[in-house]
């Protein structure tokens, strides 16, 4: 026998189907107002690629310098002067969000992928206490979207404490 | 509109599709939270690492708690298979699964919100009456039962489609076939190694075909949203979507998209339990296999399958089919007919039924 389950009055039915159809519809409507268009069932709605490269901001002779961290890893002293290998990957698990200096795919278009990179090189840059040397983090994406020539987007950290 | 409310809100019927729909489901919420216990095993909880909440950061579970939610899901999701308080555990599932998506907005996925929002539904349907592990199947009488939630999840169906279409349609990429373009050169390779023919693969990448794909692809998004709910058309535009989603599961990663919606669309097949009859000639090994494979792949229960009486129907034939209006029919046009209503076999229906339009025989009546 099948267990029992209260049925919702029919004055309810209605009230919960109108409360979610308006819902549903209001999220597919502000899709474009969020970069992932989350719950807007916009599907396949891009085909962009991004290839990015992680630099660090530290300080040189004659003031701040842009040194490349190949594969998203790079070797900083901390505040004792203790040398640390750090990845950026051991912060950042999502693959498509910690593949340095190759070309990946922007699921849920190139929109999602920049707010996610921005997101995470806040989140690293917040989260490396043993580096000592870097001052902001730096991503540089290579945008192509739908196979159009690429264009550069920078993304920077917020000043670090150190 | 105050009787079409009125109609929706009161509407029952059988639920024996249900049951199976809700068995999917929950295959699927299974393959969800394992894939999520898999997740926590090999890459740690996403907490420790970057991650982007939609709730407040202090609403997301410690490691802990999220580890106990991961095997209540799958729990929950087991439950739903089996039939066993099939939707209270839908309702926790599609909540806990909703709430998943919220803690880790990097985690989101169409399929993933499309789950919760069906199984929602489904826990408002009476899905618990039909493939219920070790419990007698149910009369019809007791498998009635209000279909308004339902009719709201087929109504979800629909607007998935104007939501992908629409925003297809508004967007000069993917009307041009910019977008279809670029996936095919990215994602041709992939197509190829799955069985499509390479040839198929490069004549799709050519831009005026990509333009004209495109066009075809968004124009099936919108009127699959409006056909699957008419009495007339609903047949081809199910038969249409199904290998729209099978080209799609063959060329994308789609995840359980193709799954869901392929099991979301058993609602729009109109819920008549055996409500045709297929006669076999058990003294046959034709007849007894052919009626062995109806009443293996007759997921819908359409066909109430019994050996051949004796009437007034042409002897030389294996198997028969009673129409609902009772005419019987036999040959291709039974086989069109089985196509029709047996989801394994439906694929197949539109080039069969073609076919058995072009011919008179298999009508059994007509022969008698």
């Amino acid at each position: 026998m099948f267990d029992p389950f209260p049925e919702l009055p029919a004055r309810a039915r209605v009230a919960f189907a109108a409360c979610f159809v308006g819902v549903q519809a209001a999220l597919v409507l502000t899709a474009d107002r969020r970069p992932d268009a989350a719950f807007g069932f916009r599907m396949f709605s891009e085909s962009s690629e991004l290839e990015p490269r992680l630099l660090r901001e530290v300080d040189g002779p004659d003031g701040p310098v842009e040194v490349h961290a190949p594969g998203g890893e790079w070797v900083a002293k901390d505040a004792i002067g203790v040398p640390h290998r750090l990845k950026w990957s051991d912060r950042v698990h999502r693959k498509e969000l910690s593949a340095f200096d190759a070309v990946i795919h922007a699921s849920y278009g190139a929109k999602a992928q920049i707010a996610r990179f921005q997101a995470a090189v806040d989140d690293v840059a917040a989260h490396t206490p043993d580096d000592a040397e870097t001052r902001r983090l730096v991503v540089e994406l290579t945008v192509r979207r739908n196979g159009r020539p690429g264009e550069k987007v920078r993304l920077v950290s917020a000043p670090r404490r150190r | 509109m105050r009787a079409t409310l009125q109609r929706f809100a009161r509407e029952t019927g059988d639920g024996y599709v249900l049951g199976l729909v809700r068995v999917v489901i929950g295959g699927l919420l299974l393959w969800h939270s394992l894939g999520s216990a898999r997740e926590l095993m090999t890459n740690g909880y996403f907490g420790d690492g970057f991650h982007l909440p939609v709730l407040p950061e202090r609403l997301v579970l410690p490691r802990a708690a999220y580890t106990v939610l991961t095997a209540g899901r799958i729990l929950l999701a087991v439950l739903v298979l089996v039939g066993h308080r099939a939707r209270p555990a839908l309702l926790a599932s599609a909540l806990l699964a909703i709430y998943v998506l919220l803690c880790d907005r990097v985690e989101y996925h169409n399929n993933r919100y499309a789950l919760a929002l069906y199984a929602l539904l489904l826990s408002l349907t009476p899905c618990d009456r039909s493939y219920v592990l070790a419990a007698p199947a149910a009369s019809a009488d007791a498998r009635l039962g209000p279909l308004w939630a339902a009719r709201l999840a087929q109504l979800q169906a629909s607007l998935v489609y104007v939501a992908s279409g629409g925003s297809k349609l508004l967007d000069d990429d993917w009307r041009n076939g910019l977008v279809l373009a670029d996936r095919v050169r990215r994602y041709g390779g992939q197509a190829i190694a799955k069985g499509v023919p390479e040839g198929i693969v490069s004549f799709v990448g050519r831009a005026d075909v990509s333009s004209a794909t495109a066009k075809l692809a968004i124009m099936t998004e919108l009127l699959l949203a409006v056909g699957l709910w008419s009495r007339r058309a609903r047949v081809v535009a199910l038969w249409w979507g199904v290998w729209f989603h099978l080209v799609i599961q063959i060329t994308s990663k789609v995840e359980i998209f193709t799954w869901l919606t392929l099991a979301v669309y058993a609602l729009f097949v109109t819920h008549d339990h055996k409500a045709r009859r297929l006669r076999y000639d058990p003294s046959r090994l034709k007849g007894r296999a052919l009626a062995a494979l109806a009443r293996t792949f007759d997921w819908f229960g359409r066909f109430e399958v019994k050996a051949w009486e004796p009437d007034d129907i042409v002897r030389s034939h294996s198997v028969v089919i009673v129409r609902r209006d009772g005419t019987p029919a036999t040959g291709v046009r039974a086989l069109a007919m089985a196509a029709r209503c047996i989801p394994a076999l439906f694929p197949l229906w539109a080039p069969i039924a073609l076919v058995a339009s072009f011919t008179r025989g298999g009508e059994a009546s007509s022969r008698a």
